[in-house]
């Protein structure tokens, strides 16, 4: 055999198996890790940051009691829709439990399985009302809430019990300093604050959630009504954009960027008095933050239709294409009996109200009371559900937002959102 | 067993070719076929055939056209200022001779940053209330207030904000062709029209520059290719807000597949972009490289 025949043999043994390589890798990557029947007794559990901490207790409960072995992984917030969105438009889920943020449910509706067996009545007497109707979508339970949240006031107990601060607030404004209880007296404290480098509050223009509280507040279903129409241009959507936009002067500069995180680092660096924040904000203040041991927590501020928040419950879903449903399962029940194990992580939530009412009382736990009179508030609605809430959000809502802070007419801009969301419901 | 040199030479090239069919030809036409499709963005949903159904909402919806002239101008912006700083510092490094060696590495130094880190670097240094250009130029007595200038709050700044990290990190690849290509432009030429009595502005625009055209062009064309890509370092910076005023055309083309489930008409929002780069790079490559033009 000639050298170049022996060449030209090793070439294409080298070409083929070359493409055998990567044809391999190529089915291989991605694909899921322990979902196979091997690992059947082992569930992986896809959760954001505060998530995992929340879930840590249960699971090492749920082995003790099922034998069921949990496996997080855990994604920052922004990843965890991408991640799920692509895992679910591939058919092949690298896990077999999600914690899904409530806005989610509707879009991934078909990509999870009912688990109507969980919600016995007992289960949904213990749940918050809003919660029971939002997990249920398209009249099948699609997801047991693992923990829930609403916004609540957040203010400085330092500042609002200075003695000069309350003589100069009595003489300004006529009424004692205290934490709010109208949105007026919200206005006041906010304006009184502003000085020294110092803001009275936040307004968040890069997030919607807040403003459509004011609005359920304000007596209105959120952007939609029950029969789909888009009623973002009625009253009760302008008063509270206009309320919003009003506490732009004391707020800190560049309002359109502001969202959760820049409003927490905000208040955590001490450069604005009152916040209108998630509840669990109050447990997370770091101790080296100027603030520390120095908050109030009081609940959300009713409108004419009473107290009303926005809540914002995580879920816990099974997707179809799991092959390990069974174990799945079992720790969603788990995580619902041993609820009120995750009051003690850095999130320090819960979803029943069982487990609220039992730490409400306990020194640490003051942002409990305000958040369960919020979460029971007549008003308080979940977001509509639509499987393009997320694009309304994106593309209407808070662009219409950040113009609004930046002094955009509040009626044209709302008119031309409506435009906007009607094209985006054809 | 004796092959011929062209079986041979097909045998070398099936490797590359294969894993190209794989991996460039397949999704390339799995994208075309999508873009023809309404797609479910649950695996199993509908698939329903509707034409060119989606071109026509890609050109009418105003988030496309709008992304379009973003990208156009970012592209712009980001390339030109590349090109003229690129250019200024390799004639600087060429004039300087062997003693550039060391600030030559030096200044390729952002090229080897990740563009994540570098543009969450500049969030840092350009964001409201805690960033530190606006404090140091308060400091410096240029701004009243730290905050007079909402870098990446103010949609009518924020696009050429995001260009900076940018512009930071990839003037030095620039720097480091058009270096590269001074490097081949015969030294007697010039030498020649110094004695001629050339002065430094027609040595620059009608000798090293005609010379350098090429070498021009390929810079051009893959920067700005690359540029037309943004998307990480504003992911990171300003997640294409506010009011969509940094939303570049990757940036759109992700949301809608990802974010707003539309598979179907990222797929046609791809097509035409891949379009619309292929015809700028036949474009540049025809007008200011012209191969085989110029003998």
């Amino acid at each position: 055999m000639s050298s170049r025949t022996t060449i030209s043999r090793i070439t294409a043994i080298g070409g083929l198996s070359t493409a055998v390589l990567l044809a391999a890798t190529a089915c291989g990557a991605g694909g899921p890790a322990a979902t196979s029947g091997s690992a059947a007794s082992t569930v992986n559990v896809l959760v954001e940051a505060g998530g995992h901490a929340e879930l840590t207790g249960v699971a090492e409960q749920c082995k003790k009691d099922t034998g069921v072995n949990v496996n997080f992984v855990e994604l920052p917030y922004e990843g965890m829709f991408n991640r799920l969105s692509s895992e679910f438009s591939s058919g092949n889920v690298s896990f077999d439990v999600a914690a899904l943020d409530s806005v989610w449910l509707p879009s991934f509706k078909d990509a999870v399985q009912p688990i109507d067996e969980l919600f016995t009545d007992e289960v949904k007497k213990d749940i918050f009302p809003a919660l029971v109707k939002e997990a249920n979508v398209d009249g099948h339970f699609i997801g047991m809430p693992a923990w829930t949240n609403a916004e609540i006031i957040l203010y400085r107990k330092d500042l609002f019990d200075d003695a000069k601060n309350k003589a100069d607030f009595k003489a300004k404004y006529g009424y004692d300093l205290a934490a709010p209880t109208t949105w007026k007296q919200y206005q006041d404290i906010s304006e009184f604050f502003t000085k020294d480098g110092m803001y009275g509050t936040d307004v968040k223009g890069g997030v919607e959630t807040e403003w459509l509280a004011h609005v359920l507040q304000a007596g209105s279903p959120m952007v939609l009504d029950e029969n789909n129409n888009v009623v973002i241009d009625n009253a009760a959507h302008k008063d509270a954009l206009d309320f919003y936009t009003s506490l732009v002067k004391s707020a800190p500069p560049g309002a359109a960027q502001v969202d959760w995180a820049a409003a927490q680092n905000l208040f955590n660096q001490g450069k604005t008095a009152m916040t209108r924040f998630w509840a669990h904000a109050y447990r997370q203040i770091p101790k080296d933050s100027p603030v520390a041991g120095k908050v109030g927590a009081a609940p959300m501020i009713g409108g004419s239709a009473g107290v009303a928040g926005v809540p914002g419950p995580w879920y816990l879903s099974v997707p179809k294409a799991t092959k390990n449903s069974d174990a799945a399962k079992k720790f969603v029940k788990c995580a619902y009996d041993h609820n009120d194990l995750g009051i003690e992580s850095s999130l320090g939530l819960a979803s029943r109200i069982s487990a609220f009412e039992k730490y409400q009382d306990k020194a640490g736990y003051e942002s409990f009371k305000p958040l369960i009179e919020t979460l029971k508030g007549q008003a308080t609605a979940t977001r509509p559900a639509t499987a393009k809430w997320q694009q309304i959000v994106d593309t209407a809502l808070v662009p219409m937002l950040q113009k609004a802070v930046a002094g955009g007419d509040s009626a044209t801009l709302l008119a031309a959102a409506k435009k906007q969301i009607q094209d985006l419901l054809k | 067993m004796r092959i011929s040199d062209r079986r041979f030479a097909l045998y070398l090239m099936a490797p590359a070719a294969l894993f190209l069919a794989v991996f460039v030809a397949y999704p390339l036409f799995r994208l075309v076929a999508d873009s023809l499709f309404k797609i479910s963005p649950t695996a199993g949903g509908p698939r329903d055939f509707v034409g060119l159904d989606n071109y026509v909402r890609a050109f009418a919806s105003e988030a496309f056209m709008g992304a379009g002239w973003r990208t156009l101008a970012y592209t712009f912006v980001v390339v030109a200022l590349e090109f003229a700083l690129g250019l200024g510092m390799a004639l600087l490094f060429t004039a300087l001779g062997r003693k550039s060696e060391v600030w030559r590495t030096v200044f390729l130094y952002p090229l080897m940053i990740a563009p994540i880190v570098a543009g969450l670097l500049w969030k840092f240094l350009m964001i409201d209330n805690f960033g530190l250009i606006g404090t140091l130029l308060h400091q410096a007595g240029i701004l009243q207030n730290p905050n007079q200038i909402g870098w990446l709050s103010d949609p009518g700044i924020v696009l050429f904000s995001v260009a900076v990290p940018d512009i930071w990190l990839t003037t030095s690849f620039m720097c480091l062709v058009l270096f590269a290509g001074l490097q081949n432009i015969p030294g007697d030429l010039i030498e020649a029209a110094r004695l001629d009595g050339a002065k430094a502005p027609t040595l620059l625009f009608s000798i090293i520059l005609p010379l350098l055209r090429p070498v021009i062009a390929v810079a051009l064309v893959v920067r700005g290719i690359d540029a037309a890509r943004a998307f990480d370092t504003i992911l990171i910076q300003t997640n294409g807000g506010p009011q969509s005023a940094s939303e570049t055309m990757s940036l759109l083309i992700y949301r809608t597949m990802i974010r707003f489930g539309d598979p179907g008409l990222a797929s046609a929002m791809g097509t035409i972009y891949l379009l619309a780069m292929l015809g700028v790079a036949f474009f540049a490559v025809a007008t200011i490289w012209r191969p085989g033009k110029d003998n």
